[in-house]
This record gives C-alpha cells, sequence and structure tokens, in this order.
C-alpha cells in the first residue's frame, strides 16, 4: 500500500477551483487561492494570492472586483464589475479588451477582499477609486492607453 | 496533549471540510480557521488514500475497515493498520475527521 497521502499539487491554471470554490463560500466562509493570468494586470498579478468573500445577501458594486465561473471555459475568473443593471453585472478584466458579457448574481461567486504579493497584503484603495476605474475600464481607448503605457515602462525596465 | 486514534471508535469526515474529487484525488479544505485556504491548508489524497477516506463514513468502527481495506489490498491487517492509523492520525490532528461514535 502506497503512502495514502502526498503534497498538494501545484495551482495552475487549469486547477479546477471553481467546484471547490463554490463550496467553501456556500458555507459562508472565504477562499484563498493563487490567481492565474494577467487580465486583472496590474490591480491582481500573476501568482497573487487573492482572497473571496461570499457576497451573502449583499450585491456586487459597479467597481468591485469579483469571482465568477466564466460559461464558456468552466473556469473561474476574478475581473471587474463595470456595469450594474437591473440584476445584471457586465464583468471586464481591466487589462482585457472586451467585456466578459453580462452576468446574474448568481453567477458571481464572491468579491476579493484581499490581494497578497510575495507574502505582502496590496491595499486594495478606497470604493470611489474603484468606480472611478470601472468607468474607465468600459472604454476601449483606455484599455489600449494602459496596455501600451505597460509595454513602452516594460521595454524601458528591460534596458536599464 | 492530541488524542490517539483508536480502532473500536467511529470516525467521519468533519463539518468544517469541504472535499472534493478532481482528477482522480480526494482534495479536502479546512475550514476551521474560517477561510478555505488552497495556498497553505491544501490536503489531497491519493488513489489509496481515497479508498481509505471513503470508507470513513460514519459508520462502521476502525477496525472494520482495517479488515475490509487489508482484504481488498491482500495484505497483512498490521501493514495496512499502520498506514491507515498514521493517515487518520494526522487527519484527526488537523480536525478534519471527528469521532462519530
Amino acid at each position: 500500500m502506497d503512502h495514502p497521502n502526498r503534497p498538494r499539487p501545484s495551482l495552475g491554471d487549469s486547477y479546477p477551483v471553481a467546484g471547490l470554490m463554490r463550496a467553501v463560500l456556500e458555507k459562508g466562509k472565504a477562499f484563498r487561492f493563487e490567481a492565474r493570468g494577467t487580465s486583472m494586470h496590474p490591480f491582481v498579478q500573476d501568482g497573487d494570492t487573492v482572497t473571496v468573500r461570499p457576497l451573502a445577501s449583499g450585491r456586487p458594486r459597479m467597481g468591485d472586483v469579483v469571482a465568477f465561473v466564466h460559461p464558456a471555459t468552466g473556469g473561474v475568473r476574478i475581473h471587474r464589475v463595470v456595469k450594474a443593471d437591473s440584476g445584471t453585472y457586465r464583468l471586464k478584466g481591466d487589462n482585457a479588451l472586451g467585456e466578459d458579457g453580462a452576468f446574474p448574481r448568481e453567477a458571481i461567486l464572491g468579491r476579493v477582499v484581499r490581494v497578497e504579493r510575495r507574502g505582502r497584503a496590496r491595499r486594495l484603495g478606497p470604493a470611489l477609486r474603484s468606480a472611478a476605474l470601472a468607468r474607465l475600464s468600459r472604454s476601449f481607448w483606455f484599455t489600449r492607453l494602459c496596455r501600451r503605457a505597460r509595454r513602452t515602462l516594460g521595454r524601458r525596465e528591460g534596458r536599464a | 496533549m492530541t488524542e490517539k486514534i483508536d480502532l473500536s471508535r467511529i470516525y467521519g469526515p468533519s463539518d468544517d471540510v469541504v472535499v472534493r474529487e478532481i482528477e482522480g484525488e480526494i482534495v479536502i479544505v479546512p475550514l476551521t480557521s474560517g477561510i478555505g485556504d488552497l495556498e497553505d491548508e491544501l490536503f489531497t489524497l491519493n488513489e489509496t488514500g481515497r479508498d481509505v477516506w471513503a470508507r470513513i463514513d460514519g459508520l462502521r468502527p476502525l477496525a472494520a475497515v482495517i479488515r475490509e481495506l487489508a482484504a481488498q489490498y491482500d495484505a497483512p491487517d498490521g501493514l495496512i493498520q499502520n498506514d491507515v492509523v498514521g493517515l487518520l492520525q494526522e487527519l484527526y490532528d488537523r480536525r478534519m475527521i471527528v469521532e462519530k461514535g
């Protein structure tokens, strides 16, 4: 008989966290995991540790960064609410060109309440700033401008 | 001092865990600290661990579980007992299983 337990696997992009996250949040507990990808750069970066809390009876607000299950992939995404309209929520990554679409409240698993990078908690910023970011994020040109600025800065840092 | 696993007792999963089977492994996320933490507290069981977990259902004493596993793996009871008690002690210490009777 092999030793029946072993170290946990690393959490790659394909790791199916959606079911685990939903089950934990439904018990009213927070869920902490490693985020992958760049669609929320710079707010959430690849490898950051993110804590999501259940919404309970609350509703997401514009500017909130929320976890939801993307219907196309079945995977969990962490994106921002850019518009709340009669019970549906439009979601978008700060660094993504297009929106994910409109989602009902039930599709949203929880709200991001903490982001840790290299072991240190990052400031989430005031709600007002989140709402302003959400408005700006809806603009295609703003997102393109941010991506161009990031690329330019990246090249400069690479030369330094 | 930690309580020792007792073969005559019945154990079952704690209410403070979330358990899912993912890619053939049992993944246990303890919630005792108020947070489901995949970074620091995730616990996985491989195929043999899954066979043990499936029998820790709060219905039968641990000695019966060990007899069933020894028959399944065609191995001496003592060998199975060492592995199973070692695993259950770890799960019990982490409050992932509790005594049911």
